[in-house]
């Protein structure tokens, strides 16, 4: 077994597809519809054959609620890792993305908190060199 | 009599997109051997939607007002969308949701045989993709009407023996759109 994909919820698939190319400089991997169902993968343009991300279209209240709860808790609802936080953080902030916490050094690593636009909070993390 | 290996659709026909903004509208229209009655009845009861149709439905989508869960059939992970039927002229027109889509079907008694048109709107990057499974659906359809089914096509199964990839192709060139890249050239490794 592999870790092939990971599912976010979000509750707009163009936006959505819009923040993760265009700020985030994900790559689309698939995308195909099958009726009113859509399954949209990114993939990292740093690792275009590694872990997809599929943005699913959050049609399901129960999924909805969980994504209210934990975007008020203030709780990432995806983790992302970089090798250069300052720098990721000021040019996707210079994209017009919104930032709920800069760059700042927590046990093990630095993390920053964004706002994906589609309903959740996204954290960038760059693990310490110890 | 045919089998389902031979089935082999005919080129893409009878399709017409509509453009209002982004919102595009698919219109199909296929000319049955069947009464609108026994079309009607295809198209709202739940045992005769499993025969053909793209989706399962819980209930009678027959009656207007009805709340029916419509399971896609097929999706990559588990789909089920809650509708409420908005118009049910038995056997003329009916009206409904499909997840986000709205679906309108037209019924008209036609040279002893039915001429049925489907409105249905799709984002326009997968327009093509729904004219050829809604092609297949309606083959398998008027197949099931006529007493020879041949089993119903959709998702894998479209893909796999139904000559979609072609009818997407011919779909896309009438509509003037981009074949999808679908299913993907990419590798999959």
């Amino acid at each position: 077994m592999k870790i092939k994909v990971t599912s976010l919820y979000v509750d707009d698939q163009d936006r959505a597809l819009r923040f993760y190319t265009e700020v985030l400089d994900f790559a689309k991997k698939t995308d195909f519809s099958q009726g009113p169902y859509r399954w949209l993968t990114v993939a990292s343009a740093e690792d275009p054959n590694g872990v997809e991300l599929q943005l699913a279209l959050n049609s399901n209240p129960a999924a909805k609620a969980y994504q209210q709860a934990i975007f008020q808790q203030n709780q990432p609802a995806i983790m992302f890792f970089t090798d250069d936080i300052k720098g990721d953080y000021e040019k996707v902030r210079g994209r017009g993305a919104e930032f709920t916490m800069p760059p700042t050094d927590v046990t093990g690593s630095t993390i920053a908190m964004l706002k994906d636009t589609c309903g959740n909070l996204v954290q960038l993390t760059q693990l310490a060199k110890w | 009599m045919i089998q389902r290996e031979e089935y082999t659709p005919r080129p893409a026909y009878g399709a017409q997109i509509r453009k209002d903004g982004e919102k595009w509208t698919l219109i199909l229209v296929r000319e049955l051997r069947h009464s609108p009655e026994k079309v009607w009845q295809a198209l709202t009861d739940p045992a005769h939607l499993r025969e053909w149709a793209p989706f399962d439905a819980d209930g009678n989508l027959g009656t207007v007002g009805s709340t029916v869960k419509l399971t896609t059939v097929g999706a990559p992970t588990p789909l089920v969308s809650e509708t409420t039927v908005t118009r049910a002229d038995a056997p003329n027109v009916l009206e409904y949701k499909w997840g986000g889509f709205d679906m309108k079907w037209e019924l008209e008694a036609w040279a002893g045989g039915t001429r049925l048109t489907l409105w249905t709107n799709i984002g326009h990057r997968f327009i093509a993709m729904g004219a050829a499974g809604w092609h297949i659906c309606f083959d398998v359809l008027d197949h099931l009407l006529s007493g020879i089914p041949i089993g119903r096509m959709v998702g894998p199964a479209a893909i796999k023996f139904g000559g979609w990839q072609r009818l997407n192709a011919e779909y896309a060139k009438q509509f003037g759109i981009e074949t999808p890249n679908w299913p993907p050239q990419v590798d999959q490794k």
